[in-house]
């Protein structure tokens, strides 16, 4: 699954290429709403201090 | 003072795809293959990459500046946590070091420095005024692009690689797919 983002991204990078904007912005909020979930299933190491 | 935006976005989109190529270098040459928090780093990296090539590409826009500031934000985590995990002594840390600091803290820094720097790119009102950006894109636009699609790619697929199809392992030590 941590390759998901990156694909997605790539996607989101392209398609500027070809022209098309809004659709870039769109499919980059999908990557980024994915890299928030892969950052989350990986925060399961509790941290050992205190803030 | 829109050109003036034009080539400081073109320099953001070089900068930032250096430090990638500068990750790849590490990673192929000297071998440390990157954990799970450093490829959410290089996924934020991208996305603000991609908001400053937006800029590039069609002409300057908020929302473009609002896809780098919140790319940052989430690359920024993920190098905060990380920095966290190591904080306290007798923690150890992961991957070497350079000029005494590890990657991810340098990383904290540039997401600083690029949401700083996309903050002050934003004062710079002329950029967002229409009819200041030929749509028609040059042969530099065209390359700046093109290269940042061609590194957005090679990170994909040495994560493909490394990962797998599933998680990736706290302390990768071998490509997944690659293992014989």
């Amino acid at each position: 699954m941590m390759a998901l983002p990156f694909v997605v991204l790539v996607i989101a990078a392209l398609v500027p290429m070809l022209g098309f904007r809004k659709t870039s912005v769109i499919v980059w909020a999908v990557a980024m709403a994915v890299t928030l979930w892969v950052l989350w299933s990986h925060a399961t190491t509790p941290l050992k201090i205190v803030l | 003072m829109a050109a003036i935006a034009k080539a400081l976005n073109i320099l953001a989109v070089l900068a930032i795809s250096g430090v990638l190529l500068f990750a790849f270098y590490w990673q192929l040459v000297r071998g440390e293959l990157p954990c799970p928090l450093c490829l959410v780093q290089r996924l934020g990296l991208i996305g603000a990459g991609l908001g400053f090539a937006l800029n590039v590409r069609f002409g300057s826009s908020e929302s473009h500046y609002g896809v780098v500031i919140i790319s940052a934000l989430v690359g920024g985590a993920a190098a905060t946590r990380q920095i966290l995990l190591h904080i306290l002594p007798d923690t150890g840390s992961y991957g070497s070091a350079l000029y005494g600091w590890h990657f991810y803290t340098w990383a904290l820094v540039a997401f600083v420095a690029i949401a700083a720097f996309a903050g002050l790119l934003l004062f710079i009102e002329a950029q967002f005024v229409e009819g200041t950006h030929d749509l028609r894109p040059s042969v530099v636009t065209q390359a700046v692009g093109w290269l940042f699609v061609a590194v957005a790619l090679a990170n994909a697929v040495s994560t493909l690689l490394e990962c797998g199809f599933g998680a990736c392992p706290d302390n990768p030590t071998e490509y997944e797919l690659l293992r014989k």
